[in-house]
């Protein structure tokens, strides 16, 4: 696993101290930089959790096709033209003409153009005949299927149901429209232009055992009475009496049995995840599976869930991919990688020693990672996106070790984290600004700048002591180590105790400061408001969570030997 | 192991790239058009490739076995795709990425899906009509419906090749036409 840095999110908790990283269920609060987003007024960062999504549009995947809004629900969500899915493999089916008839020789007669349509798989080569479908002309296929559709058992239960229901919104809409004392209450709860609404405030209504019954209405029961008809309960519904019984629907039971018996070979039947998408029972025989029409697929757009802005809004047209309105924290934030020297270094060999090989003799590899009870060196490297230069103050969060000794019978997996001491540079450094890459000028390499400041981590007074012996000897691992363009690497150093195990995972604040040249919002009588741009030095800081990859435990190395 | 000895009969009428990498005894009949930066290699036996085929770039077509390997006609090997089998018939298309072991026999109008891997442990013949598809390589029979368009569409497909490709590729010449 390669090292990572996640962001931290703090999806509107009050608290900005992330959760300890070694716990599995602070995953969920930390997530890679290009799933981020952040808000210019609030100026926090928003994950996918935490925003509101709602729908910009829906199109066909296949022909692109925007569908208007009103149309969808018409539609049943799938697409009105001629697109769709092959049942067997899923993908999308041509309608192509029917082989014309061979004449004597075998040549192709005059025209392959005409003729009988049928919808034909490209992938799996299934096509429309082997149910027995054709179509007169190539285009609108969807009305020449529709006659088939409609009479579908599945499709004529639910226009009853629909009716049902309806008839039954529309007399307690009309009976509470009718009471007017409480025009407020009856508007907000009967009166349901959205009938998805409608349909919830039913099923509210609905009887349920050994709960009372909520009665929105009750109220105004009371309070009008007298001259009402009290006799008839409005909330009750006529039962429903569906079309067919459903123990004497088709498959199932008997039927499926006697198919079974004369089955010959597996692919005769139909797989659960080619049935189960049609709320119906159908037939278990893969050929009589029908084509599907394709279901359609919606452009969604996204807002902070705090000040309700826009974060994301895409293009209204299907075909492009862009968006109008793109807010994304790598935008805004600095991306951060972090790489482990002597992993990539052994890799690189690995790399070159198997060019030549083949992949079964690649297969034994010794694992390279981190041993316990060494020392490493690993490097942070730091992107800035914005215009301005930036200074960036890294710092590792301490982890609360639990002090309580572990018990005998305790398993150890409930065990902390595993002791490591991570040294990162504790004073600020600062990024340049991002710029097209011919403004800069060549070379802007300074290595082992004039920060020496080394930051020690939680515990290890020795860890101190060695290093300030031969600190000096080595070459700087620790502080800011390259500067380029808009990039930054600094080195920090992490040391694992002896008896370490599990993966090496730290949060990390990260706080950088920037001038920002806004204007300042002027007042309408003052005079130099516009020309006094009070660049204010804006502070920024997020968490991150750092994770190095696994330890290799000491026992395991010494087997290897 | 003898060292490899290389002859190959080219048709007059194929078309055969300079970037083609060949080794071996390799027979190539008329009307094949074969793309740069094809490997032909008859390391341990002879290979024989039919008329009106076509193989695109990154083909691997090989043979390990002292046998003939024997490739019918009118075949498409597409971008890729790496191809081992003993005996293919006629019309058959092997799409992009997808390996087929020596261990296959290929009849005719055979359609190998994008990326399948056609690797059985036995020896198999893949009967007329068959279609590979998706991920793990399941089979269908093809119906045989629409073949009439596909072999008409293949040989415009080499048609439209034999036209273009000596316009912007050098070709070589067999050394037995």
């Amino acid at each position: 696993m390669a090292p990572s840095v996640l962001y931290h999110c703090p999806c509107l908790s009050t608290s900005s101290v992330p959760p300890p990283p070694h716990l599995p269920s602070s995953s969920y609060s930390f997530h890679p930089l290009n799933t981020l987003f952040f808000c210019e007024e609030c100026d926090a960062v928003r994950c996918n959790q935490c925003v509101s999504v709602e729908v910009s549009s829906y199109y066909c995947p296949n022909c692109l096709f925007e569908v208007p809004s009103a149309s969808v629900r018409a539609e049943k969500n799938r697409c009105a033209r001629n697109c769709f899915m092959c049942p067997n493999c899923r993908n999308t089916l041509a309608a192509v003409p029917a082989d014309p008839p061979e004449s004597s020789d075998g040549r192709i007669s005059g025209s392959v153009n005409e003729g009988p349509y049928i919808l034909y798989c490209n992938h799996c080569r299934w096509d429309s005949v082997e149910i027995g479908i054709t179509f007169e002309k190539p285009t609108g296929l969807a009305a020449q299927l529709q006659k088939f559709e409609d009479s579908a058992p599945d499709s004529l239960e639910f226009d009853r149901l629909k009716e049902h229901f309806d008839a039954f919104l529309r007399q307690s809409a009309l009976a509470a429209s009718t009471t007017g004392t409480h025009p407020h209450h009856t508007h907000s709860h009967s009166l349901h232009t959205n009938s998805i609404t409608a349909a919830a405030s039913a099923a509210l209504a609905r009887d349920i055992p050994g709960v009372g019954k909520y009665n929105p209405l009750a109220r105004s029961t009371n309070n009008r009475g007298y001259g009402k008809d009290k006799s008839v309960n409005r909330d009750e519904m006529t039962e429903y009496r569906s079309r067919s019984e459903i123990s004497q629907a088709a498959g199932g039971g008997e039927l499926d049995v006697e198919l079974m018996n004369g089955l010959e070979e597996v692919d005769e039947v139909a797989s659960l995840d080619q049935r189960w998408e049609s709320s119906w029972v159908s037939s278990m025989q893969t050929k009589d599976l029908k084509p599907i029409r394709i279901p359609l697929h919606s452009k969604r757009s996204k807002r902070c869930p705090a000040c309700t802005h826009i974060l994301i809004k895409p293009e209204q047209k299907s075909q492009s991919v862009r968006y109008k309105i793109k807010l994304v924290a790598s935008n805004y934030l600095p991306g951060i990688v972090v790489v482990l020297p002597h992993v990539r270094q052994a890799k690189e060999e690995l790399l070159k020693r198997n060019l030549g090989k083949s992949v079964s003799a690649q297969a034994e590899e010794p694992s390279v990672g981190m041993v316990a009870g060494r020392s490493y060196e690993f490097q942070l490297n730091l992107t800035n996106p914005l215009y301005d230069p930036i200074e960036v103050r890294l710092s590792v969060q301490r982890v609360h070790v639990s002090t309580a000794p572990a018990k005998e019978g305790v398993s150890p997996e409930k065990a902390k984290r595993p002791p490591f001491a991570i040294s990162l540079p504790t004073t600020k450094f600062p990024i340049s600004p991002f710029a097209e890459a011919w403004e800069y000028e060549d070379d802007e390499d300074m290595f082992g700048v004039e920060d020496d400041e080394l930051g020690i981590g939680p515990a290890s007074a020795t860890v101190k002591t060695t290093k300030d012996k031969d600190g000096r000897a080595r070459p700087k691992t620790v502080g800011v180590l390259e500067r380029k363009a808009n990039k930054t690497v600094v080195g920090g150093e992490i040391v694992i105790g002896k008896e370490a195990q599990g993966s090496v995972k730290f949060n990390m604040l990260v706080s950088y400061t920037y001038r920002s040249d806004d204007p300042a919002p002027s007042e309408s009588g003052d005079m130099d408001g516009h020309n006094a741009r009070a660049p204010e030095i804006k502070t920024f800081s997020f968490y991150t969570v750092v994770d190095l990859g696994p330890i290799i435990p000491r026992e395991e190395v010494k087997l290897d030997l | 192991m003898p060292p490899i000895r290389d002859k190959f009969t080219i048709h007059s009428k194929a078309v055969v790239c300079q970037d083609v990498e060949l080794k071996g005894d390799i027979t190539i009949g008329a009307g094949t058009i074969v793309h740069p930066k094809a490997t032909i290699f008859a390391i341990a036996g002879p290979i024989v490739i039919g008329s009106g085929c076509i193989i695109e770039e990154a083909t691997i077509i090989v043979n390990r076995r002292k046998e003939v390997m024997r490739i019918g006609d009118e075949n498409l090997f597409e971008v890729g795709c790496r191809v081992e089998c003993p005996s293919i018939g006629d019309f058959n298309t092997v799409s992009a990425r997808s390996r087929v072991h020596h261990t296959v026999r290929i009849s005719n109008h055979c359609v190998i899906g994008v990326g399948c891997l056609v690797v059985p442990i036995e020896d198999e013949v893949l009967d007329d009509f068959t279609v590979v598809y998706g991920p793990s390589a399941e089979r269908r029979k093809w119906s045989g419906r629409g073949k009439v368009q596909e072999m008409d569409l293949r040989r415009k497909h080499a048609e439209y090749l034999r036209e273009m490709i000596p316009k912007f590729n050098r070709l070589r010449r067999g050394d037995g036409v």
